[in-house]
């Protein structure tokens, strides 16, 4: 390991430090070693004025990532969180558009927080929003390339979903509570939060904008499977295995729920 | 071969920043060219690369990135670099810049522009890989001086021979950022006169200027607010070392109205103009007593709560939406 190279692990762990530079005798005397002290700050407070930098960047790119999550939990769990996600979950990615990558995956054993379930549903929305705002946008399929399949052949058919789309199977009706911490502007104290309810969601793109709508438990079953890469045959064996009622509506409305997903751009191919 | 003389001279920019798209697409001012921060269009579709689109229709543009990692341990990625690559096919920037620097180590990025030490060994690591990295993107690729908030006992000499001696090794250009130069003299008590006649003039591909915010003890490089007079100074001093150059208005916080802006391109024009004017008489247009004079003042003088800096202004991101229900 070069001489720069060992500076630099000195540095970047330091930054990283949740507490007070100046209060660590180890650091500062590293820090004294490496980095000139001026008339006015010692060594490792030159370097305090980065480490607070890094703690202010990253928690403000969060909460513009995760304003739903900021608002349920409230200013101290939400700096809580933040700081032991950093901690466990350091930034990797060149591009702070990645930094909350793996906050649903931390938050699924974040025991300390309170509302967790909830918390996670938001996780999970708001990380949807994230890849949703600039995923590739691809030309929906036209409908003739399906109209000219036979049955077989439909049956067996793989359609691609637009890159531009997520499905979120959510306990919580969380976009609205979202939509309502966004107006409120992180005044949040008084909003009541939900109670669970299934919340079976398509969040999408339509022209720039994200939009969701919500589906029945067949239809979202149905699009999950073929997001899966299932045929579309097995994709209706496995939302009609739902129940007689669900088997009912497949039957029923599978053409129209096509049409529609067709016209929403859902269905980008057919393979 | 990277030099002023072999890109070309783009006239008075500003940087692309958010708030500011609607009023661009909508009125198309006059401007010579946009910067964009090449990490904030780096991915694959959705609103950024929309605007961008916009954008391209009327202006060039030149990228200028803030992630690279020219400096760390690890070193530029080469997916970082791919990608890069591609924006930059798209925008058909002339050039492509980033920052004298590192930003993370074992894995870990700091996004943050860390100075590096002046020694033989980081000037071997950056002119290495800065040769590369301009090998890869088959394009004129420039590193800019940075602001800084320590220096390090392992410096062998001062920032402006560390300047020279990486262009000059890597065969690239110099994005002279004037307003560091008068941030990073403030800050670790350096004459900005002689940090602007030891840089190499003929390697000065563009010019940065920005405003700063000063908290003391020390200034920080927050591209806020206007640039200040001593600033003004110290670029047409630049102006009539180098001749003319493309230069580029930074404002990245408290970002104002367009108009204001547009303003402070105008004035850029006309300090250009200045410069150029006293160059082609042999004369100079700056008194550089008082702008050393200036930044010793500045000691004492009243100063705002740190506000921190974030380079390259807001992204435009998916947070701030709310989404409705589809009909
Ligand atoms: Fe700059």
């Amino acid at each position: 390991m070069s001489e720069l190279d060992r500076l630099q692990d000195f540095i970047s762990a330091a930054l990283r430090r949740r507490r007070d530079l100046s209060r660590d005798p180890v650091i500062v005397a590293q820090a004294e070693r490496e980095i000139h002290a001026t008339s006015h700050f010692s060594p490792a407070r030159h370097l305090e004025i980065y480490r607070e930098q890094f703690w202010l960047r990253h928690t403000q790119s969060l909460l513009e990532d995760f304003p739903g999550i900021a608002g349920i939990l409230g200013q101290s769990d939400w700096e809580r969180l933040v700081e032991e996600y950093l901690l466990a979950q350091p930034p990797a990615s060149f591009s702070l558009r990645d930094l909350g990558e793996k906050l649903p995956a931390f938050l699924e054993s974040a025991d300390f927080l309170p509302q967790r379930e909830l918390v996670l549903d938001m996780a999970r929305l708001e990380w949807a929003h994230i890849e949703v705002f600039d995923a590739p946008a691809l030309p929906p399929l036209a409908p003739e390339s399906v109209a000219t399949l036979d049955e077989e052949a439909l049956a067996s058919a793989r359609l691609l979903l637009s890159p531009a789309l997520r499905l979120l199977d959510l306990s919580y009706p969380v976009p609205e509570l979202r939509n309502r911490l966004l107006s409120a502007k992180g005044s949040l104290v008084d909003l009541p939060l939900p109670e669970p309810s299934p919340t079976r969601l398509v969040l999408y793109r339509r022209e720039l904008s994200t939009v969701h709508c919500r589906l029945r438990r067949a239809p979202f079953t149905l699009l999950e499977a073929l997001s899966r890469g299932v045929s579309l045959g097995n994709a209706c064996e496995a939302a009609c295995a739902l129940g007689e009622r669900e088997a009912a509506s497949v039957e029923r409305e599978v053409a129209t729920w096509f049409a529609d997903w067709v016209a929403r751009g859902f269905i980008v191919g057919v393979r | 071969m990277t030099e002023r003389t072999t890109v070309p001279d783009l006239g008075v920019g500003v940087g692309l920043r958010v708030p500011h798209y609607r009023g661009v697409l909508e009125r198309r001012p006059p401007l010579d060219f946009f910067e964009i921060i090449s990490e904030n269009f780096m991915v694959p579709g959705g609103k950024p690369r929309h605007h961008l689109e916009r954008v391209l229709e009327t202006y060039r543009v030149v990228q200028h990135g803030v992630s690279l990692d020219i400096g760390g341990p690890q070193g530029p990625s080469p997916e970082y670099l791919r990608r890069l690559k591609a924006l930059a096919r798209e925008t058909g920037t002339p050039w492509v810049s980033d920052h004298f620097c590192w930003c993370g180590s074992s894995g870990v990025h700091l996004h943050d522009l860390l100075p590096l030490p002046y020694t033989e060994e980081a000037i071997r690591r950056v002119s290495e890989r800065a040769r590369v990295v301009q090998d890869t993107l088959e394009l004129p690729f420039a590193l800019e001086n940075t602001s800084s908030y320590l220096t390090y006992r392992s410096s062998s000499m001062p920032e402006w021979e560390f300047l020279t001696e990486v262009t000059e090794r890597a065969d690239i250009g110099l994005l002279l950022d004037v307003n560091n130069i008068y941030v990073s003299s403030y800050n670790h008590g350096l004459d900005p006169i002689q940090f602007l006649e030891g840089i190499p003039a003929h390697r000065v591909v563009q010019i940065h200027v920005a405003g700063h915010t000063h908290v003391g003890e020390y200034i920080i490089d927050t591209h806020r607010g206007p640039i200040l007079p001593p600033v003004w100074d110290l670029y047409r001093l630049a102006i009539e070392r180098i001749g003319s150059v493309s230069t580029l208005i930074e404002w990245d916080d408290a970002i104002p109205e367009l108009d204001v802006l547009l303003a402070e391109a105008d004035q850029a024009r006309s300090e250009r103009d200045r410069a150029l004017a006293a160059r082609a008489r042999g004369e100079t247009s700056v008194d550089a007593e008082a702008v050393r004079a200036a930044l010793c003042a500045l000691r004492g003088q009243p100063a705002v709560r740190d506000p921190g800096w974030l380079q390259g202004g807001p992204r435009e991101s998916a947070g701030k939406e709310s989404d409705h229900e589809a009909a």
